[in-house]
């Protein structure tokens, strides 16, 4: 198939290129994060923590809309490739997740004084997740296993905006949205911004990295799966 | 017979099923009336009247009432062998959700009845906006089942599923479970204009969720 010459053939070449250039802009991106930006007025250095939590969370989020997209095309084709897709999607968005509330955790004991908050963006996204694969693990049949998580991914990505939209109803303590405002330009200096962009780019080709990897081998275990049975 | 007439059918065969049978809706009643007797000895009487501690544990109950009475719906059919045949009728996949959600809504709003007579008098909640509370719960009622049959459906013949289901809701009903304990807040508070807002986004929640289940479930019926 056209899928499986593509992830066993052009990816793995492919790979290595770009888990180097995601390590180099990783490297980037954390000396710019440590040393580049200025201290902020306010929180000093422990604002810092903001270049990785900010991607961390931008990439909990883009998992979750992978898995959402991988779920409508297998729905729709019925092509194990975007099972693949989401299940890995799935699981790299997890590992995000838990990140970005352990980042989460380290900027609110200085800033807001305590360790955890009931914040539910993060902890119904998280639960989510978890049941997602959770969902996965319990079914035995490849094709009834692929369906029901594609539509609970699926109920769950639309679920997550209107999460989102909770945080603002239930007076939730975390920060408004300090890039992307209704208002316009953003609240934050130039060098903070581009510091910003470059970690959310860097992230986000480690994600990519991480994808590439993981549905390799989930296509892999399929055709196993497939060979055994 | 239309998509409508299909949906009202099982409705009304699934509420016969549980007439002949309740033991669905009398475990969700027990389940919430005991949740009252306890709210008020384990958090104190006075606590227990705050006009955000009460609806909050309420519509929790509920919640749980909610995956109890549509488990066992499920459990029901399954065991009859009645599923196969309902889903092999032209439009059943649907007509199966619709009225699922329907026959639920039905019986979770005498669940929200005798928990919420039972809040009031047990607890002594001073309620200021009668009218606007029942609003909010008849909306907070339709609002729930959606989302719950969706998961169960997905659950089905899975092992660990009475654990599972919970851990699939519970989540997704986060935003209904908010707008429903804030609407009644209000309502017992005196905030009309705030128990009328949430009441509104509770039956957007009922129209969304139930657009999508309507959309996705047949596909989940195997």
């Amino acid at each position: 198939m056209i899928e499986t010459t593509f992830w066993r053939g052009s990816v793995p070449r492919v790979r290595p290129l770009l888990g180097t250039v995601a390590a180099a802009s990783f490297v980037v991106a954390s000396y710019m994060a440590l040393v580049w930006a200025p201290t902020d007025a306010v929180q000093g250095d422990v604002y810092r923590i903001l270049y990785v939590h900010v991607p961390l969370a931008w990439l909990a989020y883009l998992a979750f809309v992978i898995v959402f997209l991988a779920s409508i095309g297998w729905l729709w084709t019925k092509r194990p490739v975007f099972d693949a897709i989401a299940v890995a999607s799935a699981e790299i968005g997890v590992l995000f997740t838990g990140l970005f509330l352990v980042a989460g955790s380290i900027w609110a004991k200085p800033t807001w004084g305590v360790w955890w908050t009931w914040e539910p963006r993060l902890v119904t996204t998280a639960i989510m997740y978890v049941g997602y694969l959770l969902l996965r693990s319990l079914s035995p049949d490849f094709s009834r296993r692929a369906t029901r998580a594609a539509i609970f991914g699926i109920v769950a990505v639309i679920d997550v905006p209107i999460v989102h939209l909770s945080v603002l109803w239930a007076n939730s303590l975390h920060q408004l949205p300090t890039v992307l405002r209704a208002s316009g330009s953003p609240a934050l200096d130039s060098a903070m911004l581009l510091t910003l962009m470059v970690s959310l780019a860097a992230y986000t080709l480690i994600y990519v990295y991480f994808m590439s990897a993981r549905i390799s081998l989930e296509l892999a275990r399929q055709e196993r799966s497939w060979a055994t049975t | 017979m239309t998509g409508l007439g299909r949906i009202g059918l099982v409705a009304v065969r699934e509420l016969r099923a549980e007439r002949r049978e309740p033991d669905g809706i009398v475990a969700a009643v027990t389940f919430i009336a005991v949740l009252v007797l306890l709210e008020s000895l384990v958090v104190g009487p006075v606590v227990a009247r705050d006009a955000d501690i009460a609806p909050a544990l309420f519509w929790i109950a509920l919640a749980f009432a909610t995956i109890l009475a549509t488990m066992r719906s499920f459990d029901r059919e399954l065991e009859d062998d009645a599923l196969e045949g309902l889903v092999a009728l032209p439009g059943g996949r649907d007509a199966l959700f619709g009225g699922k959600v329907v026959a639920i809504a039905v019986v979770l709003a005498i669940v929200a009845l005798v928990g919420g007579l039972l809040s009031l008098v047990l607890l002594d909640l001073p309620l200021a906006l009668p009218l606007h509370l029942v609003v909010v719960v008849v909306l907070g009622v339709v609002a729930l089942p959606p989302v719950v049959v969706v998961d169960v459906v997905l659950a089905l013949r899975l092992r660990a599923r009475a654990a599972l289901v919970p851990i699939l809701a519970l989540p997704v009903l986060v935003p209904q479970l908010v707008a429903a304990s804030r609407g009644a807040s209000a309502a017992i508070a005196g905030d009309a204009v705030g128990a009328l807002s949430w009441a509104g986004l509770l039956f957007a929640f009922a129209v969304v969720y139930g657009v999508i289940g309507l959309t996705i479930v047949p596909a989940a019926i195997e």
